[in-house]
């Protein structure tokens, strides 16, 4: 942002307004976030760095506002602040929805629990309650004794077998930062790998890239 | 034969349009349901039979253990045929609670009356879940579902819209058919619940 004479003072309001680093993060995790078929580790400092912001954010607008400043640099600060919103809620709610698909699986797998935040969980669990309350009531109460379980078709089922679980195969579009050599195949049969350099693009199974994508060496695109 | 009622409930739910719901198949429903006990009793009858004969019942394998097997197998199918039909109708529901509203009455008519009772109270408290996550979190998530481009648009009142509605910087009276330039998270509500169209030219 150009910073005019009138605005001098600010320029150095606006840079810890509105650190760069910190957007460029929000929009890297919202893109792995969209385009990972399970859910990712919920980044809690920076959605609460991302909140603090906003709200500074609106408040200098407000103040902008009511001092008459210039209509123009206004509505920039606008169209920025909603931008930076825009990401927060769409992380937050690609997390929710990803939550309501496969809520049974969540609680039950402890990997994908631990990467619920707090809140999430309390709506996970009360979402799974909601969902089992009302499989009973419109089904399965009705139906024969050892047939009435929410997670197993009968009583003669030795695990959960009605858990719907995210596809970890579905290919995805993947971009390395860093150089990176990646196991194509299950351990124990031949190991064939695939290495990617820096910028390299590859369309390829989710399950391979996994790892690399919690480290932060490889990005969603 | 056994599993057909399933199947066709299936395919009652599948014809109608992607994301669309028809109302509740209560007759092929309960069909299916009293076609499951029956199963149920039958299964039983027989495996009390092999008892009675003083067979082994998990390890004898005669015609009777495989009878009661067809009649276990089906019975499990209705049970999933069922459960699916439910669950779909209820991602379709949490689906209208994210794009129409958290309110039961904001759902347009034609869409309340094809949902049971037991879907309603369903959708009630999905979205006391939601509303308690978006409290505690401090965001709403309802608003801004779609990139923003710009933060005023253009808006076409299509229904009657009580007057005086206050938005975040002015009141105004919406008249039919009249535009009007709203800010993008006060007019989408309105769009939403197709009480509004947006002007892109």
């Amino acid at each position: 942002m150009a910073s005019s004479s009138e605005v001098g003072g600010s320029s150095a309001d606006y840079e810890t307004m509105m650190s760069t680093s910190d957007v460029e993060l929000l929009k890297r995790a919202w893109r792995n976030e969209k385009a990972a078929p399970e859910i990712l580790q919920y980044e809690g400092a920076l959605v609460e760095r991302a909140k603090e912001q906003i709200e500074l954010v609106e408040e200098t607008i407000e103040d902008y506002v009511e001092n008459g400043k210039d209509p123009l640099l206004v509505s920039l600060y606008q169209m920025d602040l909603d931008r930076t919103q825009f990401l927060l809620r769409s992380y937050l709610r690609v997390r929710l929805l990803k939550i309501e698909k496969f809520m049974f699986h969540n609680l039950k797998s402890e990997e994908a629990e631990r990467r619920l935040s707090e809140q999430e969980r309390v709506f996970a669990t009360k979402c799974a309650d909601d969902l089992a309350k009302h499989f009973e009531e419109t089904v399965l109460l009705k139906l024969p004794e050892n047939y009435q379980s929410v997670l197993k078709q009968s009583q003669i089922s030795e695990v959960d077998d009605m858990v719907p679980q995210p596809h970890l195969d579905t290919f995805v579009v993947c971009r390395s930062n860093n150089f990176v050599s990646l196991n194509l195949y299950e351990e124990g049969e031949s190991p064939e790998t695939v290495e990617m350099e820096r910028g390299d693009l590859y369309f390829i199974r989710y399950k391979i890239v996994k790892g690399a994508i919690e480290s932060g060496q490889i990005d969603l695109i | 034969m056994y599993g057909r009622k399933g199947y066709q409930l299936l395919k009652d739910f599948a014809s109608g349009e992607k994301g669309q719901l028809k109302p509740f198949n209560s007759k092929l429903f309960d069909e299916t349901i009293e076609e499951c006990d029956q199963n149920h009793h039958l299964l039983q009858s027989l495996i009390r039979k092999m008892q009675q004969e003083d067979l082994d019942v998990p390890n004898n394998r005669n015609a009777d253990h495989y009878g009661a097997l067809i009649h276990h197998l089906s019975l499990m199918r209705n049970k999933r045929c069922l459960m699916a039909y439910v669950y779909n109708r209820a991602e379709i529901v949490r689906d209208l609670a994210w794009r129409v509203g958290l309110e039961l009455l904001d759902l347009p008519s034609e869409i309340q009356e094809k949902l049971t009772s037991l879907e309603k109270e369903y959708f009630k408290n999905h979205s006391v879940a939601l509303k308690s996550y978006m409290g505690k979190v401090g965001i709403e998530l309802n608003v801004d579902m779609v990139p923003p481009k710009d933060p005023y648009i253009k808006v076409r009142i299509l229904d009657d819209i009580d007057e005086g509605i206050v938005l975040s910087d002015k009141t105004t009276n919406f008249a039919r058919h009249s535009m009007h330039f709203l800010k993008r998270t006060d007019a989408e509500p309105y769009i939403a619940r197709g009480q509004m169209e947006e002007l892109t030219d």
